[in-house]
């Protein structure tokens, strides 16, 4: 099999795996927006380019930020879902909303496999590929229809395009391009030219003189026109209409994050979180390996390669997770606001891997045996986490924390979005009919419903106290800051007694109370 | 040393790291008691329960459990305590070495593991309340005082709440209280998404005879802050002075006269 070859059987192989992963992961709160965006965008797309009449474009892109049409997102992601929902029936709604991730995933895979094999070769990039996939909330994430992991994805691609593009070519327009879908996918594309403009501006200092400008001009001019042609909302007011979508990230409210113990709601936040969350979240074997993977970049100096490589894979890096150690930046997405990292680090790790398994070949001289040996030690390392961790990946930290339950003895944040309410679905339809305060879950439930992941008759009662005054049973999503919803609970139906609590690995994830 | 041997050495760190990691794992997974170790220790708990003990669990993150297994026997009130000086016997069912606040100093006069959940019985003299505060009337000359099980410092208060007009102080005041030898209370900012919107503190100064015997001031992140004063045995008028600077103070206290 040749490695082109190879590279796309992983990448699918990544997609699908996604795919049957994601059939027991929770509906976030946040995905519920994106399904109607999704499908509002995917209609007007259809219905503009097949000149039939449409809902003007400040009723499906615009409106006030944090409104149904979503505009403090960009549509690239909420489009793909949308059509892929329009498309794509057989899949079943859910996972038809959250394909054009697992997709992305893949190619992901793909990327990183193709930059691995061509720099440092092919039992690097298939480690890297391995140590990328098993990456248990990575992968968790790419089961969303959301933007974190298809960020990673067009944020590598931009990376990788970019180094593409250094060889001189005479049109880089590639470059440009994948920036612009970054940039369409999420804000934090917006600090890649901080990683490029740093590398050019190495590059240019060691060559002594500027080169390939026409990569520059791509990315000034095709990746601002690609984001513009992309999303509509720019159409009416360009100028206007950035502005306020920035406006709005930089100016995120502060929601409650668990860290070390400590309920964090307001900056300044430690340091260390960043450093720390990245520590008990990426596989220890695999972070082992990324660390022999980097210092053996450094003394091999990779970037013989005019173009520097690694440097730029390490500048990618330091954009990305930067500025989550100034103590300002909202920490509460954790990880997964940094995912663009994930790439360069498993491609130190392959890298170190396989080096250390060629090292270990001039003793035991059989190179193939021991790459088998290095690298099936870190697959399943890496595949043991992340059965360890699914569905409830959130709640899961890596076995250098203690697992999920060395997690929730260091006070590391147990989950959000209310993903885990899908566990107790099959609780609640056992039940007799009735509502049900759903916590967290609100936004959720009419979809689980309708996705036939829940039985009619269970609807949802309504929001906090006078939800729950009305409610036959009520559910409480574990985290620290929603203890208050036991004690509102508690107050209602005269007990502290949960009926039902489910467990990630035994730490409490959601309690589900019954009326007495 | 010849050098080929050590030429090994990152690959087994690498392989040593990985089985361990794949060990760990597995047992971090499963090292979480489960429901026969919680209705086995509850089983112990229940044959030696006498009315009016408490019963805590430890770490604070297995509380849901604790409460799944032998929450009908924690009243709302017990669980939203001012603390435990008043309980004579306490129940502690711990994991992975934890201990609960409640029994810090305290020796246990029993002590059984059971699959992973470790039954401790504390037995101390309790204090005896003369007066609990949240059992009496106040009147107040501002914001109107409200009985609450509110959330402070992430656990749950009974407590009398009052929201202070900023600089202008409430005064929250029990009339004809039966006094002992010490008036303990407690008290903290109520709500989270206040304490996070808004984040300048409150304060809570408690009067005896016009004069102040005890204070407290009470940050977003302080949690439920204890404060103590001597007093003399007898009858007496105590107001509770709640303050801000800010809105949407939800100061929360509670407070007994102890013998």
């Amino acid at each position: 099999m040749t490695a082109k070859r190879i590279g796309i059987a992983l990448a699918i192989a990544t997609t699908v795996l996604v795919l049957v992963n994601q059939r027991d992961v929770g509906i976030a709160r946040d995905e519920t927006v994106y399904f109607t965006a999704g499908d509002h965008y995917a209609d007007w797309w259809v219905k503009t380019l097949t000149f039939r009449s449409h809902a003007s474009i400040t009723q499906t892109f615009g409106g006030a930020m944090g409104g149904e049409a979503n505009p403090e997102h960009p549509p690239l992601v909420k489009l793909a879902s949308g059509l892929s929902h329009r498309w794509l029936p057989f899949a079943g709604e859910l996972t038809a909303y959250r394909f054009p991730s697992a997709v992305l995933h893949g190619v992901c895979a793909w990327l990183v496999f193709a930059m691995t094999c061509e720099l440092w070769g092919l039992a690097e990039a298939v480690l890297a590929v391995l140590c990328l996939v098993l990456l248990p909330r990575a992968l968790f994430h790419a089961g969303l229809d959301c933007f974190d992991a298809p960020t990673m994805t067009l944020w590598f691609g931009t990376v990788y395009a970019y180094w593409r593009c250094l060889d001189g070519r005479k049109f880089p327009w590639l470059v440009g391009v994948a920036w612009g879908l970054a940039l369409a996918t999420k804000h934090t594309a917006l600090l890649l030219p901080f990683a490029l403009g740093a590398h050019y501006a190495i590059v240019a200092i060691r060559a002594k003189r500027l080169e390939h400008w026409r990569v520059v001009v791509s990315l000034a001019v095709l990746g601002p026109l690609v984001l513009f042609v992309l999303w509509p909302w720019l159409w009416l007011a360009p100028i206007g209409h950035v502005r306020d979508w920035l406006a709005f990230h930089l100016h995120h409210v502060h929601y409650n994050y668990e860290y070390l113990g400590h309920n964090w709601n307001a900056p300044p936040f430690p340091w260390h979180v960043a450093l720390v969350t990245t520590l008990f979240t990426v596989p220890t074997a695999t972070l082992v390996a990324a660390v022999i993977g980097t210092i053996v970049l450094v003394r091999t100096r990779a970037e013989r390669d005019a173009r520097s490589p690694a440097l730029l894979l390490l500048l990618s890096a330091v954009a990305s997770i930067g500025p989550f150690f100034l103590g300002t930046t909202p920490i509460f997405g954790a990880e997964k606001h940094w995912m663009p990292i994930l790439p360069s680090l498993c491609i130190a790790a392959g890298v170190g891997a396989a080096w250390a398994a060629r090292r270990a070949a001039t003793v035991i001289k059989r190179e193939k045996l021991a790459l088998a040996i290095v690298g099936g030690a870190l697959a399943l390392a890496g595949a043991t986490e992340t059965i360890t961790a699914e569905p409830y990946a959130l709640t899961w930290y890596s076995a250098l924390a203690g697992g999920g339950p060395g997690g929730a003895d260091l006070g590391m944040n147990r989950q959000f979005w209310g993903v885990a309410a899908r566990g107790v679905l099959p609780i609640v339809a056992a039940q007799p009919p009735g509502p049900v305060y759903t916590h967290d879950a609100s936004p959720a439930w009419s979809w689980y419903e309708r996705f036939g992941l829940l039985p009619k008759g269970h609807p949802d009662a309504g929001h906090e106290t006078a939800g729950i005054a009305v409610s036959k049973l009520a559910l409480v999503i574990h985290e620290k800051h929603f203890n208050r919803h036991d004690y509102l609970i508690w107050k209602s139906y005269g007990t502290v007694q949960p009926f039902y609590v489910l467990r990630a690995d035994g730490v409490p994830i959601v309690s589900l109370y019954k009326r007495p | 040393m010849s050098r080929k041997p050590l030429a090994v050495a990152p690959a087994v760190l690498l392989v040593v790291v990985a089985l361990w990691e794949v060990v760990a794992t597995r047992r971090a997974a499963s090292a979480v008691p489960d429901d026969a170790a919680w209705d086995a220790a509850s089983q112990l708990v229940r044959a030696s329960y006498q009315p009016g003990d408490l019963v805590v669990f430890a770490p604070d993150w297995i509380d849901p459990v604790g409460r799944l297994h032998l929450g009908d026997l924690i009243s709302i009130d017990a669980a939203a305590r001012m603390d435990a000086a008043r309980y004579a016997r306490i129940w502690e069912l711990s994991i992975r070495g934890a201990h609960a606040p409640d029994v810090a100093g305290l020796a246990p006069a029993s002590e059984q593991t059971i699959e992973g959940v470790t039954v401790r019985r504390f037995e101390r003299t309790p204090a005896i309340v003369v007066t609990d505060f949240l059992a009496q009337t106040p009147q107040s000359d501002g914001a109107r005082p409200a009985l609450e099980l509110a959330e402070v410092g992430f656990a749950p208060h009974r407590c009398v709440q009052v929201t202070p007009v900023p600089g202008k102080p409430t005064r929250v005041t029990f009339h004809g209280v039966q006094l002992g030898t010490t008036l303990v209370g407690y008290a903290g900012l109520a709500d989270v998404f206040t304490r996070r919107d808004i984040r300048a503190p409150g304060r809570l100064a408690v009067e005896l005879a016009g004069r102040t015997i005890a204070s407290a001031e009470l940050g977003v992140d302080d949690g439920w802050v204890r404060f103590e004063a001597p007093t003399t045995p007898g009858t007496s008028d105590v107001t509770f002075v709640a303050s801000a600077d800010a809105p949407q103070r939800q100061i929360c206290f509670a407070a007994e006269a102890r013998k």
